[in-house]
Parts: structure tokens; C-alpha cells; sequence
């Protein structure tokens, strides 16, 4: 996969919403937004995967810690369509995160790593980042 | 510490939002292709109560611009639009004033944005 935006010291602290804005390749198999202090410690690996390593329309979420993966967990809900602009809001505390998807479903994923603020943000994969507010 | 973005797909003719709160008595916004490659470095002082415009290549400082149209201050927040052109940059501010920079180091392609002094709550790419 293509190395997509980083962006660094954020500065994100909980009850802050973050949100993304961006377009899915039209032929998108696989896309990737990466939260938290840096490329080895991330919070949130947020995984849609449209047809990738075996999972057809299935998100896949981990935790990094010191590049160390954690447990994968799967959430079924999949509102993304290859070739569209989608929308994900991303909120977080100190046991959880809340990621809103764009038809609003809302799931948790657990703060695995207790960060106190998230401050990289690294997009990867089919999808373009165009717009991003911290709210 | 500033907030930075690599990776940044920019092209002619696209124009960059940004929102922020000013923290600082002075900011600066920079575009690029790294901290030693910049296009355009925007830089407010509120003590010269002067915009410092300039370009970086390889490391090296350019010629600086000075425009003295300041319309904001510390504490305040603000939205600047940047619009990149194969001649110039055309930097909106505030009040709608455009101000204009060469695009010296004829890139048509940016993908470093590094802000400083500028609490960014927006960010958008047209």
C-alpha cells in the first residue's frame, strides 16, 4: 500500500473529536487511518478492508504498542463504497475510543495504550485525506 | 513543538484552509517539501506588527517580503486560505485581503505543511 498523510503532534486530547474527510479509490481493495503517539504506538489501527487478506467489507481495528500488535477485533458494520467520499469521526477518553462511521453507526475500541493525547495521524492505502477538524 | 503533515498531496491550482487559534506573538505557516524546502514560509510578527513572507532552498533563506497589512492578533482565531499557482501564491487572510508570494522553487507539488504558533483546529485541501 501507497504511503498516505501523516500528520504529527496533533495534540488531541480526550473528549476531542477528530474528524476525517476523504476519498475512497474507485478500485479501493483496502484502506488504513493509524492513531496515536507515533508509527509504534498506535491507539487505533482502523482497517476498512473491501476485498484484503482474505476479508471482504469487514473494518479491522488493533493497537500497536512499542510494534507490537495487539488482538484484532472486527466490527461487521461497513458503510464505505470504493470510489466515494467518506466521513469518520474519531473520539476518545481514557478507556475507550468512539469512532462514528458514516452512516453514524458508532462503535468502542478499547484505549489498549491509557494515551493521554494522540498526536500522529498516518492515512494509508486507497484514501486521500482532503479535510480533517479537531473539534 | 509544531504541527507538521508529510506526505501532503498538494498541486497547482489546489488551495489549502486552515483554521486556528493564535497562540503566539508570532506564527508562521510553511509549505513544502521539507523543513529545508519551502515554498512559502508565512510568518506574522506581532511585535514588527509586520508579515514576513519567504522561500527556503536546500536550507538556504531567500529574499523576505514584508506586507504591514496585519488584521489579526495574538488570541484570536483565524482562517487563511492558501492557493498555489505556478507563478505565485495567493494567501488570503482574515478580512479577504490577498496577499501574494513567488513560487521560487517552481514545484508543482507540495507535500510538507509545518504550522507554528497557530492552534490548528481545520485543516482542508481543494
Amino acid at each position: 500500500m501507497a504511503c498516505g498523510l501523516v500528520a504529527s503532534n496533533l495534540n488531541l486530547k480526550p473528549g476531542e473529536c477528530l474528524r476525517v474527510r476523504g476519498e475512497v479509490a474507485p478500485e479501493a481493495k483496502s484502506f488504513v487511518l493509524n492513531l496515536g503517539k507515533d508509527s509504534n504506538n498506535l491507539c487505533l489501527h482502523f482497517n476498512p478492508r473491501f476485498s484484503a487478506h482474505g476479508d471482504t467489507n469487514t473494518i479491522v481495528c488493533n493497537s500497536k504498542d512499542g510494534g507490537a500488535w495487539g488482538t484484532e477485533h472486527r466490527e461487521p458494520a461497513f458503510p464505505f463504497q470504493p470510489g466515494s467520499v467518506v466521513e469518520v469521526c474519531i473520539s476518545f477518553d481514557k478507556t475507550d475510543l468512539t469512532i462514528t462511521l458514516p452512516d453514524g453507526h458508532q462503535f468502542k475500541f478499547p484505549n489498549r495504550l491509557n494515551l493521554e493525547a494522540i498526536n500522529y495521524l498516518a492515512a494509508d492505502g486507497d484514501f486521500k485525506i482532503k479535510c480533517m477538524a479537531f473539534e | 513543538v509544531s504541527f507538521e503533515i508529510s506526505n501532503m498531496e498538494m498541486k497547482l491550482g489546489e488551495t489549502l484552509k486552515l483554521k486556528g487559534q493564535i497562540q503566539d506573538n508570532r506564527f508562521a505557516i510553511n509549505l513544502g517539501r521539507g523543513p529545508d524546502e519551502l515554498s512559502l514560509h508565512f510568518n506574522p510578527r506581532f511585535n514588527e506588527s509586520v508579515i514576513v513572507c519567504n522561500s527556503k532552498e536546500a536550507g538556504c533563506w531567500g529574499q523576505e517580503h514584508r506586507d504591514d497589512h496585519m488584521c489579526f492578533s495574538q488570541g484570536a482565531d483565524v482562517k487563511f486560505t492558501v492557493t498555489f499557482q505556478s507563478e505565485e501564491f495567493k494567501v488570503t487572510l482574515p478580512d479577504g485581503y490577498q496577499l501574494t508570494f513567488p513560487n521560487r522553487l517552481d514545484h508543482s507539488h507540495l507535500s510538507y505543511l509545518s504550522v507554528r504558533g497557530l492552534h490548528i483546529s481545520a485543516f482542508k485541501l481543494k
